[in-house]
């Protein structure tokens, strides 16, 4: 049988893992044999509960909603706004959309909040129509006519600040590759390849450091994620609702709400981009070298690709998760001595590119923030209190206790304000 | 009035939660149970009171006290669960009891509990953190720890590394540097008998980009491997986890996680034992079974000298400055100087201290009969270890012709003696370098700073200017004689003198600096008003130039040179 490189990936990684998490506790073992019954099939539902509903709440704090990403829309709108006005190019030459975790639905809030969070866009130019060739004043026309907006020039983007609004935006001027000419393309020459799959969606943005073009395909990247989070790796999700009802029917205690966390990986890579967060606060791992989101959504997405490829199912969504963080130090590629975390969409493309040149320092940290979150989840799986279970993930990921907005505290009256109170000297 | 007098009950009817019944708390306070809302899961403590202190009102105020569960678990609470937040105004604020404790159950409930249960005040451990782990530091600490305190005397590194420091007993203090560091061997010298034994430790010593939390900070040996684990190199790591003595003996480990903000320490599991001198008898302690938190306090120039607010500092770590004079003048502004971070300074005088110098010198009477340069050196060097003060107990002429002034950043000329003056210009014909010649007029009724450049000398044509500068022509009986002997000196306050201190420090200052206006030739003085002047001697009166002081106590003004 051929194995898809996911697949392949999977077993390699099977085979130097220690074990799951779950594997040594004892609290958990005995869900884990085949044949269930249904009877057996309920316990273990309600038995993961608790760490579901935790696993959840965190998820639920951390997931910047889709209505907050669409009111950034707002933004796209007036950035476009501006280039079509001072760039007088024609309307319909230009299109806006996310990319990024904006657009894949797993773009996480900052610990303590505090920190904006950055709403990546992609700006398609048809460049065949607009005056501006050259990769370098392509970028730069762009940053000019954002000039008002306070645009500041990054690697391949211009982020704007947007002061008053809960994000900022990461705004990458783009030409789609799929109707430009041959010639065109040869004269672009760009770095990378458009991966064959997905060459109707592929980009050439500007690599400002070496003022290349380089293909990138934020799109393709997103549905390849939409396409493997639809994979069905979970037996349970299909059987919940009979499950419960007939749990119901026999008054055991059943859980208030269905199955959680049933979007595995997309829930997977916004708990693990947390807590890689939380590793750069909590000292672990230095916020220079952490590992790229999308590292983290590459190696989840294709792990979770290979599971699925492999025909693997799991009794229930912390197992996979389980199985996912176990699996995911094991998962970067190491070929002729130079780590490898290949884009799917662009051919030639290592994301873990920079691991070999730092003298070991980000794989360290990739390694090290792996362990913790290893670490971190058996901690959890080990409690089996709720109560207990539930602090715990708020701890691990920094999730706040829930709020309520105090009214029902009685009010009392103030009594007459105080004369005014001399102030203190420096001593 | 005492406490039977309170009318709780008034307090009661406006704050219903109150709840009536009095129960005896330590050191004769009083306390008073607070009914508490119901709480969101995960934001619960066990119980909230009143409690006034014995003396309220007259002599205390009035607090709210949490229970011990919510401490390092809410913010704003001390080790003792008491709330940290304004409330009673206290005794001199005009209120009376009633209202004070009103005022401060309003603002327990509108500043405390509203806030905690809507999620307010989740970010506020991170603005205080240092508060916080003090807390766990008191928790943990017992009296046979193995180290009190890690001080750190240089920048927090770029990268994690593994670092040489030391242990200092008995003080049980952790240096985390060795004596590479020349400020650590001045730390060791001004802890005299309190480091007289130096045990090497290993320190990890790891940069954080984020302040630690209760949330966030270690709890145990496996969350510090995990930290040392991702941030030591390999080696590094393996090194630092199996660490022996030369002997072979088990060494000390600190975990030492900082920024330039704040730092936390921790003192590893499996050291050597612990030997605890109570004076009578020694007594033996195993080692620590788990990670022992511990205060992490830092001693380098740019805090202790500026608080992290003078960048100026890093620059005068680096400056030689030669100071000619130790008397009441130059000791205390070499003092400042130290005080100001300058690196390295020379001072020389041949004088030794005199019963009555001290009424206006650094130095007491402690160091009579000393030498004035060595005693202020010793004095200066034990109290500020960003300095170095190197004496020499010799005229400034002998000192002259022995040296150069060849790497010397500025000279202080603060003797007010023509002839030093006249061999200091001799010898920057050689060696150019600014220049600042401080003194004082009789009473300090003015000072001068005179600031040369490099380039620019003293002696104009064959001249020297000082008496031309001063403020005031004085008359010769103002210069009285001492008793017995030929000295000649003029009766001022040390807190007159202050001024002229604070003058010649800030001038000297700006040329260390290279300030703007340190390039030109010019004289600053202070300068006492008529007022000042008709109160120490009749008939005195201001030159021209000094005029415009005339109706003010005290200004200052500056010229050009000459």
């Amino acid at each position: 049988m051929t194995l898809t490189k996911s697949a392949d990936l999977v077993l390699q990684a099977e085979r130097t893992r220690p074990a799951r998490l779950t594997e040594s506790l004892e609290s958990l073992a005995a869900l884990r044999n085949d044949g269930l019954t249904r009877s057996a099939e309920r316990d273990l539902l309600l038995a993961y509960s608790p760490w579901a509903r935790a696993l959840n709440e965190a998820n639920l704090h951390i997931t910047v909603r889709p209505e907050e990403i669409a009111a950034a829309a707002e933004a796209y709108r007036e950035v476009a706004g501006l280039l079509v006005t001072k760039l007088d190019w024609p309307n319909d030459t230009i299109r806006i959309l996310p990319q990024g975790s904006a657009s894949t639905q797993t773009l996480i809030r900052s610990p303590f909040g505090g920190e904006k969070f950055d709403v990546d866009a992609v700006c398609q130019v048809d460049i065949s129509r607009v005056a501006a060739q050259d990769p370098m004043g392509f970028f730069q026309s762009v940053g000019d006519a954002l000039e008002e907006l306070e645009a500041e020039a990054k690697k391949r983007c211009w982020n704007i600040p947007f002061p008053n609004r809960p994000f900022y935006l990461e705004f990458t001027p783009s030409v789609p590759l799929n109707n430009v000419s041959q010639y065109t393309m040869e004269s672009m020459a760009p770095r990378y390849r458009a991966a064959f799959a997905y060459r109707a969606t592929a980009l050439a943005v500007v690599d400002t450091p070496t003022e290349r073009w380089k293909t990138s395909n934020p799109a393709g990247m997103t549905k390849w994620i939409d396409d493997t989070a639809k994979r069905p790796l979970i037996r349970q999700v299909s059987m919940e609702t009979a499950v419960l009802r007939e749990a119901k029917a026999e008054v055991v205690p059943v859980p208030e709400q269905a199955v959680e966390i049933t979007d595995t990986l997309r829930v997977a890579i916004r708990l693990f981009k947390r807590h890689r967060d939380m590793c750069v606060r909590r000292g672990i791992i230095a916020g220079e070298a952490k590992p790229i989101s999308i590292i983290i959504v590459t190696l989840l997405t294709s792990c979770y690709e290979g599971l699925a490829d492999l025909g693997r199912v799991y009794a229930h969504p912390v197992e996979l998760l389980d199985d996912l963080a176990s699996l995911l130090a094991h998962l970067v590629l190491k070929l002729e001595d130079q780590y490898r975390v290949d884009n799917p969409t662009v051919e030639g493309e290592n994301f873990a590119e920079k691991w070999n040149h730092d003298g070991g320092t980000r794989y360290r940290a990739f390694v090290a923030w792996c362990k913790a979150l290893s670490a971190d989840l058996k901690t959890i799986l080990a409690l089996t209190e709720p109560q207990e279970i539930s602090t715990r993930v708020r701890e691990v990921f920094g999730i706040p206790a829930p709020t309520t907005d105090g009214t029902g505290l009685s009010s009392a009256r103030y009594p007459a304000p105080p004369p005014t109170r001399p102030g203190r000297g420096l001593a | 009035m005492s406490l039977a007098n309170l009318d709780l009950t008034s307090v009661q009817q406006h704050f219903p939660d109150l709840l009536p019944s009095a129960l005896s708390r330590d050191r004769g306070a009083t306390a008073y149970r607070l009914r508490l809302p119901a709480f969101p899961s995960g934001r619960a403590f066990g119980w909230a009171e009143l409690r006034l202190p014995k003396g309220f009102p007259e002599h205390a105020r009035a607090e709210i006290v949490l229970s011990p569960d919510a401490v390092l678990r809410v913010p704003h609470l001390d080790q003792a669960g008491v709330l940290c937040t304004d409330g009673d105004p206290g005794p001199g604020s005009g209120h009376s009891p009633e209202d004070r404790i009103l005022l401060l159950l309003q603002a327990y409930q509108e500043h405390f509990l509203a806030p905690w249960l809507a999620g307010g005040m989740d970010g506020d451990f991170a603005a205080e953190a240092l508060n916080y782990w003090a807390i766990e530091v008191a928790q943990s600490l017992s009296h046979s720890d193995p180290v009190r305190a890690v001080w750190t005397v240089d920048p927090c590194p770029a990268e994690a590394i593994v670092r040489q420091g030391l242990l200092l007993l008995p003080e049980r203090i952790v240096i985390a540097a060795d004596e590479q560091l020349p400020i650590t061997n001045r730390l060791i010298r001004s802890m005299g008998k309190g480091a007289s034994q130096h045990i090497g430790v290993l320190v990890a010593d790891i940069p954080i980009s984020h302040t630690l939390t209760p949330g966030t900070w270690p709890r145990t040996a496996s969350d510090l491997d995990l930290i040392l684990g991702g941030r030591l190199k390999p080696a590094e790591y393996e090194m630092f986890r199996s660490a022996t003595s030369r002997r072979g003996r088990r060494i000390h480990r600190v975990v030492l996680l900082r920024s330039s903000e704040s730092a936390f320490a921790y003192l590893l599991p499996g050291g050597p034992p612990t030997v605890v001198d109570d004076g009578k008898r020694k007594k033996t302690y195993p080692p620590l079974s788990r990670p022992l938190p511990l205060s992490a306090v830092r001693l380098d120039p740019d805090w202790t000298v500026g608080r992290d607010q003078h960048p100026e500092v890093a620059d005068r770590q680096g400056k030689r400055i030669l100071v000619l004079g130790a008397g009441a003048l130059g000791s205390p502004v070499i003092d400042h100087l130290a005080k100001a971070g300058v690196g390295f300074i020379t001072v020389v005088d041949a004088d030794d201290l005199s019963p009555a110098n001290i009424g206006r010198h650094l130095l007491g009477a402690e160091s009579i009969g000393k030498r004035k340069a060595s005693a202020a050196a010793r004095r200066v060097n034990l109290g500020y270890p960003a300095t170095v003060v190197t004496p020499h107990a010799m005229t400034a002429e002998s000192w002259l012709k022995k040296h150069a002034l060849s790497g010397v950043d500025v000279v202080l000329d603060l003797t007010g003696d023509p002839d030093v003056r006249w061999y200091v210009d001799q010898a920057r014909q050689e060696h150019p370098c600014p220049l600042l010649i401080g003194w004082m007029e009789p009473y300090v009724a003015a000072a001068h700073a005179c600031l040369l450049p490099p380039q620019t000398p003293w002696i104009q044509g064959s001249r020297d200017p000082l008496n031309d500068l001063e403020a005031v022509s004085w008359p010769d009986e103002v210069i009285r004689r001492e008793p017995g002997c030929s000295s000649r000196f003029q009766s001022y306050t040390a807190a007159a003198a202050a001024h002229a201190v604070a003058l010649v420090t800030e001038n000297a200052l700006d040329l260390i600096d290279g300030a703007d206006g340190s390039a030109t030739a010019q004289v600053v003085s202070w300068v006492r008003g008529q007022h000042f002047l008709d109160k120490h001697w009749p008939g005195l009166a201001l030159r021209d130039w000094a005029l415009p002081a005339a109706p003010h106590e005290g200004l200052i003004l500056t010229r050009p040179f000459p």
